[in-house]
Order: C-alpha cells, then structure tokens, then sequence
C-alpha cells in the first residue's frame, strides 16, 4: 500500500467514526441540521430565479448580463476558492500538528503535501458546491436546459476545484520557501504596494478614458465582463464547455473538459513537484523564521495605558485580541485584501462616473456597495469572529480559573470584534456614499445598515462560536467548515438579506409606482422597526445562550 | 484550606472518582499518586472549578468552588501538566495578562515581573512570542505567572514535566519554601521520588477511588513488607481494589 493511500485509509477511517458520532448525537438535532440546509439551498434557488427573471425582464442588459453571468460566476467562484485555498492549505499544510507526526514516518514528502492537498482541498470546498448547486440548478430552470446541465456542471466543477485549490496551495509553497522576511519583507511589501497603486491607477485612467461619457453602459455597470470572458482562464473553459455541451456540441465540449481535467492534472504535478522539492526547506524556514526577532517586551503599550479607564479584565481580553490578531498575518492580510480592494474601489467609483447617473440607479449602486460590505463582513464574521472562542482552544483553563465571569469574557469579545467592524464599515458606507453623492437619505441608511450588519454578525458569530465552541480544534478552517461555522455563515447571509432587501423594495417600488412621500417614510420607518427588532434579537439572543453554553460548559 | 466532602464525577456510566473525602490543611504539602486515567487530573479539574461534580462538594479557605466559583479563583493557582499559553504573547505581554486578569495593581507589575523572570530564569527571554520558546521555558513562564497574584492554594499536575535539573531543584525549593509560608500545595505527579522527597502527606487513587493517605511513614508503617513508596504504589495499585473497599488510611 503506497504511503498516500495509507493516509486516505486513515481519513476513511475518521469519516466512518464521524459517522458513527454523528449517529450518537439527538435525531432532532440531525434532523433539523438536514432540513435547515434543504431550506437554505431551495432559498438561494428561488433567489436566483428572482434574480434570473429581474435580469430577464430588464431586456437588453440583462439579458447580456444573463448570457455573461456564468462566466462571471465560475470566475468570481474561482477567486474566491484561490483565497480560501491560500487559507487553508497554510494552515493545513504548515500549520497541521499531523504534518511533524507524518514527516518521521516513512512517507516521500511529496505524497504527504498531496495528501495534504486534498485535505485542504476538500475543506474549502464545501461552499463551492453549496453555492454552486442552487446557482446551476436556477440557472438551467430558467433556460430551461435539460437535466444533463447539471452532470456536465458536476463533469466540470471538480476539476475546476482541483485547479483553483492547486494554485492557493502552490502559492502557499512558493511564498513559504522563498517570502523575504526581516528587512526584505518591508522593502517588498513597499514595492508591491507601490506597484499595485500604479497598476490601479493606470486602470482606472484607461478605464475612464474609454468611459468618458455619462452613459449607462454595460462595461461601466460590470467591468468584471471583460475580465471573466479571458480565453486563458480555466473558469472561461469551464463556462465554455458546460454551455457546449449543453447546446449539444459534443466535440467543443469535450475539448474543453480535457482541457480542464488536463490542467487539474498539471497543477497535482507540480504540486507534488513543489512537495518533493521546496516543501522541506520552506517547512524548516518557517519552523526558523522568528526565533532572532528582537522585539520591545510589550505591544501597544500606549493602547494598554488608556484602556487603564476599563476593568482590568477586559482591558486584559481586549489587548490579548488585539495584539494576538496584529501578530497573524493570515487574519490582518486578509481583512486588509477585502476591505482595501473594497475601499479602493468605493474611492473610485466617481471615475466609474457612477454619481453621474440618474438618482434611482446611484440608489441601486448605493445598496449593492451595502450588499458588497455585508457579505465582506459574513464572510469575515465567520472567518475570524466566529472560531474566535474555539481558538482560545487550550487556553480556556486560563480564562476558566481565572476570577472573571464568562459572560464578561464574551461581552468583551463581542464588543471589541463590533468596534473594528463598525469602524471599517461605516467608513466605507460613508465613502460610498459621499463618491456617489448620493442623498443624505439613502446616505444614513446605508449606513444605517452597515451598523446592524456589524451588530448582528458580530453578536451572531460570537454567540455562536460560544454555543459550538470546539477547544480541541486548532485548525481555523476546520472550525469554520463545522456545522455552526455553516450555520453562522447561512444566517449571517440570512440576516443581512431580511435587513437590506425591505429598504432596497421601498426604494424600487417608489422608482416604479412613484410613491407619495408620506407613504414611503412610512414604509422606510417601518424598515426601520423591522431592522432594529432584527438586530437586537440577532445579537442578544445567540450571545444569551452562547453564555449559557459556556458558563454550562466543563474544560 | 481544601476541604473534600464526598465527591463524586461521572462520565456517562464511567465513576472517574468515587465519593471522595479529603481535608488538607494551610500549609501542607500533599501529593496525589495513581495510575494513569485512575482520576487525578479529574479530581484537580474539579477542585478548581474547570468541571462540576456530580455529587458532594469541595470547599477551598472555607469557600464552594461551585457557590463561590470567581471568589475561589482568586485564592487558587493551577497548573496543568501541558499548559496552553497564549502563543503570539511576549513573555511580557502574557504576565501582563495576566496581571490584569487578577486585578493586580499596575504599578506593581513591572517590579514583580522583574524579579519573576529573574527568579525563574526567564528574563532573556521575555521579549520572546510564547511560540518561541521551548517547552520548558514555556513551564518556568507558567509558574511565573501562577504565583503572581500569591495563591493561597496551589494545585499543579505534574510539576516536573519538561524541566531541566536545574528548574527542578528550583521548583521544589520553591514549593518548599511555599508551603513554609503557609500555602496549600495539592500536586499530582507520576515521579515517586519527588512524593518521598517533598510531600508531607500522600493520597493514592486508584480507578476513581482513594485508597490510601498519610505521610510516607505511615504508609510504611501500614504496608510492612513495603520498603519504598514505589512498593506501595505498586502493591496497592498491581492488583484490584481491597476486597472490603476499605481505605488504607494512615490516619
């Protein structure tokens, strides 16, 4: 038995005792854990179709947007699992306890990185096709493609996922072994900043000089077209292929899944290569990497100093978070990526033109940039908010003994992750805003939104992380792939939909029927009640029982 | 200092520890012996409030853990066997930490800090993320940290787990000296020497019951043919449980 196939058997056997704890756990809970994720998928696919048909009745755009929109999906699909495959097979791969137990067994390395690969892979892959199911299957109902679409999308989304996943974790490699650090690293992040900015700056130019009329152009509302289309991007083969095989043209079809499965092939390969070849030396690097840092005794001492206004056990929590979250790069890189890019491109937006546009459709842009922050914001909540508590890991003996209450410790957690969230959140509603020069009504309540967006993945995420906590795991993707990861996500994504859609209605439907303005601020007060109501049940109940479950908890 | 009155845990049908009755008192230095998985680690869990008993009740200066849990918590210390510290905290940061934690004055801090790391040998390193420092490094830092706010009860598993001769000799010196000054020390180790060299008195559970306490004469004295702890240890422990239950007690 080769070396892998002996860790596979071992994984074999992890799921067989998986299912057989999942069996020992209460029928309701299985139960309502299946039914909750059928609703949710029948949900995202009645979204869909909702979207579909609004597409579809717009005419023209639309339906250019429809027939462009599966590309743009598997390429916006195909970032997002670079990313996570980035995240995950860091901490999978280097970060793994199991990783010095395999290295002194007698197994190539190349084998154990594949392994670990997969692994990593199959991690971050959950809600691709969690995702992708409703999507597709929205997508074939409303062209009203026959059920083959669905097995030519299976055919395809695999390898994709292969090929996405290789290249975060080839990423991982190359950077580990060969990332500057020390003084290097400055001077490289510098430059790279330096060169992006540039880079920006040149496309955004470029793009405004193409652009230069006010005119609502297809170009203008989605630039991600042109990118998405690329004839060189595997999610273009991918959307490509389905669509010809779905149209019948067997031969093109066929071509571009081999083309797919091909690559996914190319990028084990080197893989493998990059295991056997650069895995080691960036493993011993990394293992090296900080011993001679010479750093002061203390962090932010300045912060610890006017903190001194708050009990000294909050105080203690707060500066523990924050100094903890400072000195991991995986969690400060990422928040940086997303609401950099985010703010970059709220800061923007007057190149786009988009203030010139008429008031309806700057409202729209306007409650899309909140869509665009609130999932930045779920996707963070879970990410980092939620595992939170299970990353204390080990760690809550010191809590458990020390003379402090849960509920302070999850007070403190949840408000200190809210303040960085509603700093970040609201500044960029307030830039999307003034760029769109958008009214001061549609103004305060997007920002409005953005703050009971916080309040509500904030409180749900710690709560939740509380009432799920996993101390033995420490593993962060693997917290977060969990059932109460899952379900943070979903009713994350849940809230922010039921928060922002009633006030996006009153909107569309004053743009369509030209609502007196009585009735419409009574509407928006309405929307108002409803959010509000929402937001404190969504962050007062998961924390009431999140302290619950861990003053109930034994350690 | 540490008064046991019939405690009892059980994990499912599992008796982890058995109507347990103890009293230790201020001052004493009591060392906790059994076989692995026989209920030491369980029975500390309990005494400083990390689990619940399922029956009877621990009561420590006078005060229920389980009534007067954060009371309790700021007259006890605990060491575990394989501490989890906070990984990207400077040796620094994470005595500060805990400082604040049990609301120490900071104007004190730094001079305690001070003369912490430098009685535990830890003072080069206390610019170091936590991540960096070896195990028993790692060892000397927690029990910095533990005596800081000057527990009036200390309980330690395994105290010498990973520490070179030299951090040995200190901690036993310390623990001594500790004791001298009148704090309770309740500690579990797997080293019957350590038992013989520092414990005034000794306990021995075995799956889940106490089976014998006393100093470590009266053991002998108790067990005749028995010329060591270890043979006590072994003779009480190789074999099932005293046919009547009865506890060998030496006092």
């Amino acid at each position: 038995m080769s070396s892998v196939s002996s860790l596979f058997l071992k994984t074999r056997y992890h799921s067989v005792n998986l299912v057989k704890l999942l069996k020992q756990q209460s029928t309701l809970k299985i139960i309502f854990t299946i039914l909750f994720a059928v609703c949710f998928e029948i949900g995202i696919f009645m979204l869909f179709i909702d979207s579909f048909e609004y597409l579809g009745a717009l005419g023209g755009i639309g339906l250019i947007i429809i027939d462009k929109l599966f590309a743009l999906f598997f390429f916006g699909m195909g970032f997002m699992l670079v990313t996570s495959g980035i995240i995950s097979s860091f901490s999978t791969i280097y970060r793994s306890e199991e990783i010095p137990f395999l290295m002194v067994r007698p197994f190539p390395v190349s084998q154990i990185v594949i392994y670990k690969f997969f692994e990593s892979t199959g991690l971050s892959s959950w809600a691709f096709f969690f995702i992708i199911i409703p999507f597709v299957a929205a997508y074939g109902y409303h062209e009203n493609i026959t059920t083959a679409f669905a097995l030519w999308n299976l055919l395809f989304a695999i390898p994709f996922l292969v090929i996405c996943s290789g290249i975060g974790t080839a990423f991982v490699l190359v950077m580990v072994r060969w990332f500057p650090l020390g003084k290097y690293l400055k001077y490289l992040l510098v430059g790279l900043g330096i060169m992006l900015v540039l880079l920006l700056v040149y496309y955004i130019k470029q793009y405004s000089y193409n652009s230069d009329s006010a005119d609502l152009n297809l170009a203008s509302l989605l630039p991600g077209f042109r990118v998405s289309s690329h004839p060189l991007l595997p999610s273009q083969w991918v959307s490509e292929g389905i669509a010809a095989l779905t149209h019948g043209e067997w031969f093109r079809g066929f071509m571009f899944w081999m083309l797919v499965v091909s690559t996914a092939i190319l990028v084990c390969i080197i893989i493998e290569c990059f295991g056997a070849n650069i895995f080691y030396d960036g493993w011993q690097r990394l293992a090296g990497s900080s011993s001679n840092k010479s750093r002061p005794p203390e962090m932010l001492v300045w912060l610890q100093n006017t903190l001194s206004l708050f009990p000294h056990d909050i105080r203690a929590i707060v500066m523990k978070d924050i100094r903890t979250f400072l000195r991991d790069p995986v969690q400060w890189s990422q928040v940086l990526i997303f609401f950099g890019l985010l703010a970059l491109y709220f800061s923007n937006l007057r190149t786009f033109k988009y203030h010139t546009f008429p008031e309806n459709w700057r409202n729209t842009v306007a409650f899309l940039n909140v869509f665009s922050v609130s999932a930045v914001m779920c996707s963070l909540g879970s990410r980092f908010i939620y595992p939170q508590l299970s990353l204390e890991g080990q760690g809550f003996w010191f809590l458990g003994l020390s003379p402090t209450k849960m509920s302070r410790i999850l007070l403190t957690k949840f408000i200190t992750s809210l303040l960085g969230m509603l700093f970040v959140s609201v500044g960029l509603m307030f830039l999307s805003s003034r760029m769109l020069n958008a009214t001061p009504l549609v103004t305060w309540i997007t920002i409005l939104l953005a703050s009971a967006i916080s309040c509500a993945v904030c409180g749900l995420s710690t709560g939740l992380g509380a009432i799920y906590l996993d101390i033995n795991q420490r593993n962060p993707t693997a917290i977060v792939s969990g059932f109460g990861g899952t379900l943070n996500l979903i009713l994350s994504l849940g809230f922010m939909l039921a928060a922002i859609l009633p006030f996006g209605m009153v909107f569309h439907q004053n743009f369509v029927h030209k609502m007196n303005q009585h009735y419409m601020l009574l509407l928006l007060i309405m929307a108002g009640l409803w959010l509000i109501v929402l937001t404190v049940l969504t962050v007062c109940l998961p924390l009431h029982l999140g302290c619950k479950a861990l003053v109930r908890r034994e350690y | 200092m540490i008064e046991i009155s019939h405690l009892t845990r059980m994990f499912g049908s599992f008796e982890a520890v058995h109507d347990m009755s103890l009293s230790i008192p201020a001052g004493e230095l009591f060392c906790f012996l059994g076989p692995n998985g026989a209920g030491k680690t369980t029975t500390i869990k309990m005494l400083t409030g990390l689990l619940r008993p399922t029956s009877g009740s621990a009561r420590i200066c006078g005060l229920d853990i389980q009534e007067n849990p954060v009371e309790v918590k700021k007259k006890i210390g605990y060491i575990p066997d394989m501490p989890f510290l906070y990984e990207r905290l400077t040796a620094t940061e994470f005595f500060r930490f805990t400082a604040d934690l049990y609301d120490i004055n900071s104007d004190i801090i730094e001079s305690r800090c001070e003369e912490s790391f430098k009685l535990f040998g830890i003072y080069d390193y206390r610019n170091m993320l936590v991540k960096e420092l070896s195990h028993g490094i790692r060892q000397r830092l927690i029990y910095s940290a533990t005596f800081l706010h000057q527990p009036e009860v200390l309980f330690i598993d395994e105290p010498l787990v990973g520490l070179d001769p030299y951090s040995i000799r200190l901690i036993k010196d310390l623990l001594k000296e500790k004791t001298r000054s009148g704090m309770s020390i309740f500690l579990t180790t797997h080293i019957l020497a350590v038992a013989e060299d520092i414990a005034d008195r000794i306990g021995i559970i075995f799956q889940g019951h106490l089976i014998a306490v006393g100093t470590l004469k009266e053991l002998l004295a108790i067990n005749g043919s028995c010329r060591n702890l270890e043979d006590i240890f072994l003779r009480l422990t190789g074999g099932n449980m005293p046919s009547d239950g009865t506890i060998n007690k030496g006092i």
